[in-house]
């Protein structure tokens, strides 16, 4: 989509030639105008959701809710968390990923089934000569452990890997769905039942949260607060700003225990190109570092829009920017 | 929760206690009924939205309480000997008695409150009765009071030979004295008139006192606590039969704490939590024909 964008923004901006845009600048125009877009999401959806609330919003096809929520959850994404060595006098302090928007969820599992470490590495197995794993129950005392889709997390990657159990081969042996150990890897099996919400409480209420005999985050009703910056982030959108998470109780404690679901920040568009003779740069998709706008191509003309304000601004043609400015406000009118 | 397997009721998957689900089915655990409303009744489209979980915890709890209290006959029961005090101290979970009985030669006798007093605290007094204070100007108070002494020193004297055999007395520095003879008891307070001992029972001490006519006999203690389990949550439940209405009393308690809710919306919760707790009791007492029956059939029995 990235292309088709630039060349229609160089159609309406190239007027006798001097609306030239050097790749560089429409990268940097791109990702304001993705960004822009993005954001403008949420406020939609709240919006959509007040209507829906009011009986003014339709089912089936008319739902634009639904809509909304299937770009969003696009950029849905689950990781395991991480603590860091800096952490370990502190072990309930968890570090967010660096790409989030928006913390949607926290997940705590409370039940780990096994844990150890590998010692031997095939594809797509977890092999382990002190697992103890439960194939084939010959009496009736105990059922097959773990259980068929139980969470397997290895701790030792970074980032924390995840996989299913697929089949429980031998009392050593599970299939995975996903290749993750490796030989000598730390792992945690986690039972796929119980995972509880933890519950995001913010600074001004934990301490009324923590003194209350009826209220008092357990195992059973977790809770966290947002946390400042860790010294050890690394350079990343978030890496300034409250990227940890203090989860309570301070029992919670075990690598891999916590899970996180989260709305990230798309990643930024590049149009990249080869440079030929004449110096006219020419699209090149095969490029490492190509990438392509990650919202639908019903934003397309959203993105063209914004992107011949900011060039209006740039080239100082005002044009430019009131025809990118009222493509907006016709489309905002349309979609409410 | 998911429901269970057989295996996992009846053996708890061969994993030691094998018994801890036993009888789980007729309860609904404190974790679902807080999953169930937030999934049910709070969201852009429901009565209640922009809740935060602990909020209907904290209610959720609350509804269990006050359902231990006297809704749910979820008795609890303890059996502890008597301490040289004759007091017996109260369960870490204990909220209010149902009964107390002493347990002699595999008998339970049930025993009754004493409403005078056998308990008090004291203050030092001088020979002219004046209160004696510490340096930090605090009345100071004797370990215990002629009350709880005459309570502790008080005993049955078993002499066949005497005539005071089998009588209350008061064994001090090794003398018995007694309050009368046998025979010449007047002004009997029936209350107390007992075989068996009887208690009084000093809540914020935590001590339930017996008088000592009993001797150093087990005592069993009935009574109902709030349903907390000490904290552990995991352990929290209600009866299925009170589901709907621990919904309808958090339902309840949210709207009747919130600003600009019509008051209508109140009342109808108010009403719904209150009929659904009188069908829940009525469900849980239980009351069918074969009940009835075996009662009935007791009309013609003959009184001798």
């Amino acid at each position: 989509m990235i292309n088709e964008v630039r060349n229609t923004v160089l159609a309406l901006a190239n007027k006798n030639n001097y609306g030239y845009i050097s790749p560089g600048d429409f990268n940097l125009y791109c990702e304001q105008a993705q960004l822009d877009i993005f954001e403008d999401y949420f406020y939609q959806y709240n919006n959509w959701l007040n209507k829906e609330n009011a009986r003014m919003s339709g089912t089936g096809y008319a739902n634009i809710v639904k809509g909304l929520e299937e770009v969003i959850d696009s950029f849905s994404t689950q990781v395991f968390l991480d603590q860091t060595v800096a952490n370990l006098n502190n072990a309930s302090l968890y570090e967010l990923p660096l790409d989030y928007y928006l913390i949607n969820k926290v997940l705590y599992y409370p039940t780990a089934l096994f844990a150890g470490t590998t010692t031997a590495q095939q594809g797509y197995k977890l092999i382990d000569s002190t697992g103890g794993f439960v194939s084939n129950p010959v009496t009736s005392t105990f059922l097959q452990n773990p259980p068929i889709g139980s969470i397997v997390v290895n701790t030792s990657s970074a980032p924390i890997s995840q996989a299913f159990v697929t089949a429980v081969d031998s009392d050593t042996t599970l299939s995975l769905s996903e290749d993750i150990m490796a030989n000598g890897q730390n792992y945690v099996v986690y039972s796929g039942n119980n995972i509880t919400d933890v519950e995001r409480v913010n600074q001004q209420k934990i301490n009324y949260l923590l003194s209350s005999n009826l209220t008092s985050p357990t195992t059973q009703f977790p809770a966290y607060i947002l946390s400042g910056a860790s010294s050890n982030q690394q350079p990343g959108p978030n890496s300034n700003i409250g990227n940890t998470i203090t989860v309570y109780p301070i029992t919670i404690r075990q690598k891999g225990a916590i899970q996180v679901q989260y709305v990230r920040y798309p990643v930024t568009p590049n149009w990249t190109f080869v440079t030929l003779q004449g110096g006219e740069p020419l699209f090149d998709q095969t490029a490492a570092d190509y990438q392509d706008f990650e919202l639908p191509i019903s934003d397309q003309n959203g993105l063209i829009a914004k992107i011949c304000q900011y060039i209006g601004i740039e080239i100082r043609e005002a044009d430019l920017y009131e025809f990118g400015k009222n493509e907006i406000v016709q489309d905002n009118q349309i979609q409410t | 929760m998911a429901y269970i397997s057989q295996f996992t009721y009846y053996e708890n998957n061969g994993v030691t206690p094998t018994d801890a689900n036993q009888g789980s089915y007729q309860y609904v655990p404190l974790q679902d009924i807080v999953n169930n409303f937030m999934l049910m009744y709070q969201g852009n489209h429901e009565l209640l939205n922009n809740l935060e979980r602990y909020q209907v915890l904290f209610h959720a709890k609350r509804g269990i309480q006050e359902l231990n209290y006297d809704a749910m006959k979820e008795i609890k029961i303890l059996q502890l000997t008597l301490d040289h005090n004759f007091s017996f101290t109260l369960p870490s979970d204990y909220v209010n008695w149902v009964r107390i009985s002493q347990y002699k030669d595999g008998v339970l006798y049930p025993l009754s409150e004493n409403i005078q007093t056998n308990w008090s605290t004291a203050y030092l007094q001088d020979n002219n009765s004046n209160i004696l204070f510490d340096q930090d100007g605090n009345a100071l108070r004797p370990q215990d009071s002629q009350v709880d002494l005459s309570r502790a020193q008080r005993s049955i004297y078993l002499n066949p030979k005497s005539l005071f055999d089998g009588c209350e007395g008061y064994c001090v520095d090794g003398c018995w004295y007694f309050d009368y003879q046998v025979g010449s008891r007047f002004g009997l307070n029936t209350e107390t008139a007992n075989q068996n001992p009887t208690f009084k029972i000093d809540k914020q001490a935590g001590k339930i006192y017996f008088s000592t006519a009993g001797g150093h006999d087990s005592i069993v203690l009935e009574y109902v606590s709030d349903g907390m389990e000490n904290g552990n949550d995991s352990l929290v439940s209600v009866n299925k039969m009170f589901e709907e209405f621990i919904y309808a009393y958090i339902r309840y308690a949210i709207l009747n704490s919130r600003v600009g809710v019509q008051e209508y919306i109140v009342n109808r919760a108010r009403k719904d939590k209150s009929s659904l707790l009188r069908n829940a009791k009525l469900r849980l007492s239980n009351i069918h024909p074969g009940r009835l029956l075996m009662n009935l059939r007791g009309q013609n029995k003959w009184i001798k």
